[in-house]
């Protein structure tokens, strides 16, 4: 076989590690303020001496890994060099806050800069095209996990605590946990009643072609209402059944707090609900729906026992996309009183903290992936071997 | 017994099927055939009544079938498909399963009845009952299909064109195949297919359809020799002195006492004075691996050169195949006769061209042979 120099070149990997070195040399790492409010003054790499160097050779070395190495092996040194580059990084910023911060005052700031944050999304990149390349899902896990308990320890190691990220962390730990869980619960209700409403809803959708006019129609309509207004439209009629109904207000039916939130919540989940149910129904095969009801299965019947498991892929991937997008949603119930990290977001946007609005806005994305993956190791498992190899 | 009285179905201002009447007797294959559009599967799906009929009747064993709920009607009868329709999430035993689950027999019971049907239609049910439907070929499935169909034992077996969707030399085995269960097991068979080759090999009774009516019911010599009327006479086409052939079975016609023998042998008793003047070659098991002509030996040839190996399953005849198999490949390769062999391929004996022209004579011992097998049709 005639060998092309660089044929076999990585192109994620590539763009990944360019961008991240490229972002790491020409951007500021970090940014200092003398209080939380102040105007900031920018600083680049080498305010992170010797660990920041240390975080751009690797970062070289992911680009000459991209390039060099035979797609055999990449997966591995991909996953392995990006790990020590993005523990650099870790490490880095810590060292930076800490040499910054000596002698300055407590109420100082050190932030994370447009630099860091490029590189981490760079070494994101990496890590990915890693995982592509690498064929066995437990050396995945294995690379996977390692990478993430070498990244604590050097952000806890490396003093990065003392960055303005961590500070804010630490000023708002009381509220800090209490309100993921709360919006963890949110955003399941919201799943949770999603489900519940929409999967029957996907049927009756598939099984009468007038309902499924309607059906999808009303669920479409609904995906496109902001979320701002679609709290606010819930909240006269939700205030006036309470004052109507003593009952529901003793459950605890209020106009704002979590009973708006948890509908508009429920709302969004639907679309997808209803269409991975819809669209899993409609590509059974018409085969399949005609020798069951041949061979003499009940309405019920074949649908337990052969549209609902065919279905089930596509069903499973309805509900991971509404999670998703009921996690990010989740944020803004804030509005409707209900709490969550919405809270540390806007609250950050009043203040003109950026750090405070990030302690918001990464758990967000944290619980999106986490809710993303566990989802699709769901669907895995609950998806019968016989189906396994057809669907991507 | 099926019997269909009067049986209509309407769509709108369109009869599908037009007052049909007929009968099928007992453990007989009545195939339903015509051009599309006739109302042939139409007629089918209203004895399951997947299609409601707007009028007339369905009697099976004297009991209308309106009478009975939906489902134990449905159950009660083996329904096996084109599209085979395969449950994908199922493995095969459990798509065998299906029906003897809705009826609730018992686990040991079922794990039986499932091995058993699987072996009836020739897949190995050791290597086959964990599949699932995407690890098998389209001809697997098929007989997966055909084995679902007959799992809970109905007397009765729906079939649509359940060998349509294979290629031409796979449905000719499979044909061959359902041919040899039904003549062990005798159902009441009722049969849709367009294609008139495999109607006429498998049917005790050909029902030709057209715009919805009946338009001739009885046995395939009789339609092959009195076709009713011009559209039945062209839609059976012109050669049915050829499709005669379709209803002989190699093996009730074949000359079992060929000579054969092992490879060193082989020559001599081709080179026999007032021998056939060739040998076939076969291995220790009696399998065919080839045969040896005279005229090639005397040319001073060594023997093993001499003796022509073949692919077995192209230069011979399966014992379920038809005569017209038979001669198609005796042209095909410029033999007189072929050799017939099992299906471990154990040489059992060879039809001649001879054979193919004694079936054709009109009255002759191959066609009497069916024609008695199919006694006592109605007409």
């Amino acid at each position: 076989m005639a060998e092309r120099p660089f044929s076999a070149v990585d192109p994620v990997a590539l763009s990944g590690s360019a961008l991240a070195l490229i972002g790491a040399m020409t951007l500021p790492f970090v940014e200092f303020r003398t209080s939380r409010i102040g105007i900031a003054t920018y600083h680049g790499i080498s305010v992170a001496a010797p660990v920041g160097y240390a975080l751009l050779v690797a970062l070289l070395a992911c680009v000459a890994v991209a390039v060099l190495v035979p797609p055999r092996t990449r997966g591995a040194w991909l996953k392995g060099v990006g790990g020590v580059a993005l523990v650099a990084l870790g490490w880095a910023l810590g060292v930076a806050a800490s040499h910054l911060l000596t002698d300055a005052s407590s109420i100082s700031r050190v932030s994370t800069g447009a630099g860091a944050w490029v590189a981490l999304v760079g070494l994101a990149i990496v890590e990915f095209a890693g995982s592509q390349a690498l064929p066995s899902r437990g050396a995945r896990l294995a690379f996977d996990a390692a990478i993430v308990v070498a990244l604590a320890a050097a952000l806890v190691l490396g003093g990065a605590e003392q960055l303005s990220l961590a500070r804010e962390y630490a000023a708002n730990v009381a509220e800090f946990w209490p309100e993921v869980a709360r919006h963890l619960e949110l955003a399941g209700a919201g799943v949770g009643f999603g489900v519940l409403l929409g999967v029957p809803l996907g049927v009756l959708a598939w099984r009468s072609s007038r309902a499924q006019r309607v059906v999808l129609g009303v669920v479409g309509v609904i995906q496109t209402i902001p979320s701002l207004a679609l709290i606010g439209l819930l909240i006269a009629p939700l205030a006036a059944l309470r004052v109507a109904s003593p009952l529901l207000a003793s459950l605890g039916l209020s106009g704002i707090g979590a009973t708006p939130a948890v509908i508009a919540l429920t709302l969004y989940a639907l679309l997808p609900v209803v269409r991975g149910t819809y669209v899993g129904l409609a590509e059974v095969d018409p085969g399949a729906i005609e020798a069951g009801r041949g061979m003499g299965m009940s309405p019920t019947q074949l649908l337990l026992r052969v549209e609902m498991p065919l279905a089930l892929p596509l069903l499973v991937d309805g509900i991971r996309t509404a999670a998703v997008l009921d996690i990010g949603i989740a944020s803004v119930m804030f509005f409707a009183g209900a709490g969550g990290l919405g809270v540390f977001i806007f609250e950050g946007v009043g203040q003109v903290a950026p750090d405070l609005t990030l302690l918001g806005a990464l758990p967000v994305i944290v619980l999106a992936l986490i809710a993303d993956g566990l989802l699709r190791a769901l669907r895995e498992a609950s998806v019968s071997p016989g189906l396994r190899g057809e669907q991507s | 017994m099926i019997r269909f009285e009067q049986l209509t179905k309407r769509y709108d201002d369109r009869l599908a099927v037009d007052h049909l009447s007929l009968e099928v007797p007992d453990g007989r294959v009545c195939v339903l055939i015509g051009p599309s559009g006739s109302g042939k599967t139409t007629t089918l799906r209203m004895i399951n009544r997947l299609i409601e009929p707007t009028g007339g009747r369905v009697l099976i064993d004297g009991r209308d079938t309106a009478s009975l709920p939906t489902e134990e009607l449905r159950r009660s009868l083996g329904y096996a498909i084109q599209s085979v329709g395969l449950f994908p999430h199922f493995t095969v035993a459990e798509n065998v399963a299906t029906v003897p689950r809705l009826l609730r027999w018992d686990k040991q019971r079922i794990r039986e009845r499932v091995r058993e049907v699987l072996a009836l239609v020739g897949l190995e049910p050791d290597d086959y009952a964990a599949r699932y439907p995407r690890q098998l070929s389209g001809g697997e499935a098929q007989r997966v299909g055909v084995a679902r169909a007959l799992a809970a034992d109905p007397p009765v077996l729906l079939m649509d064109e359940p060998f349509g969707a294979v290629d031409p030399l796979t449905r000719g085995r499979l044909q061959g195949e359902f041919a040899r269960i039904q003549r062990e097991l005798r159902k009441t068979v009722v049969f849709v297919t367009h294609d008139v080759d495999e109607a006429i090999r498998l049917a005790d009774l050909i029902a030709i359809m057209r715009d919805g009516r009946l338009v001739q019911y009885d046995t395939p010599e009789t339609i092959l020799d009195h076709p009713a009327d011009g559209f039945v006479h062209d839609f059976v086409g012109a050669d049915r002195a050829l499709k005669r052939l379709g209803r002989v079975r190699v093996a009730d016609v074949m000359r079992a006492d060929v000579p054969h023998a092992a490879a060193e042998d082989a020559a001599a008793l081709a080179k026999r004075d007032g021998g056939a003047g060739y040998a076939y070659v076969v291995d220790a098991e009696g399998r065919l691996l080839g045969w040896v002509d005279a005229r090639m030996v005397r040319e001073g040839r060594p023997c093993e050169e001499a003796v022509t190996r073949v692919r077995v399953e192209e230069a011979s005849v399966g014992v379920d195949a038809t005569l017209k198999e038979a001669l198609s490949r005796m042209l095909g390769f410029g033999f007189r006769a072929i050799p017939v062999v099992d299906d471990a391929g154990v040489l059992l004996g060879e039809v001649g061209l001879d054979a193919a022209e004694a079936a054709t004579e009109p009255g002759s011992r191959a066609s009497q042979l069916r024609e008695r097998s199919a006694d006592g049709a109605p007409r």
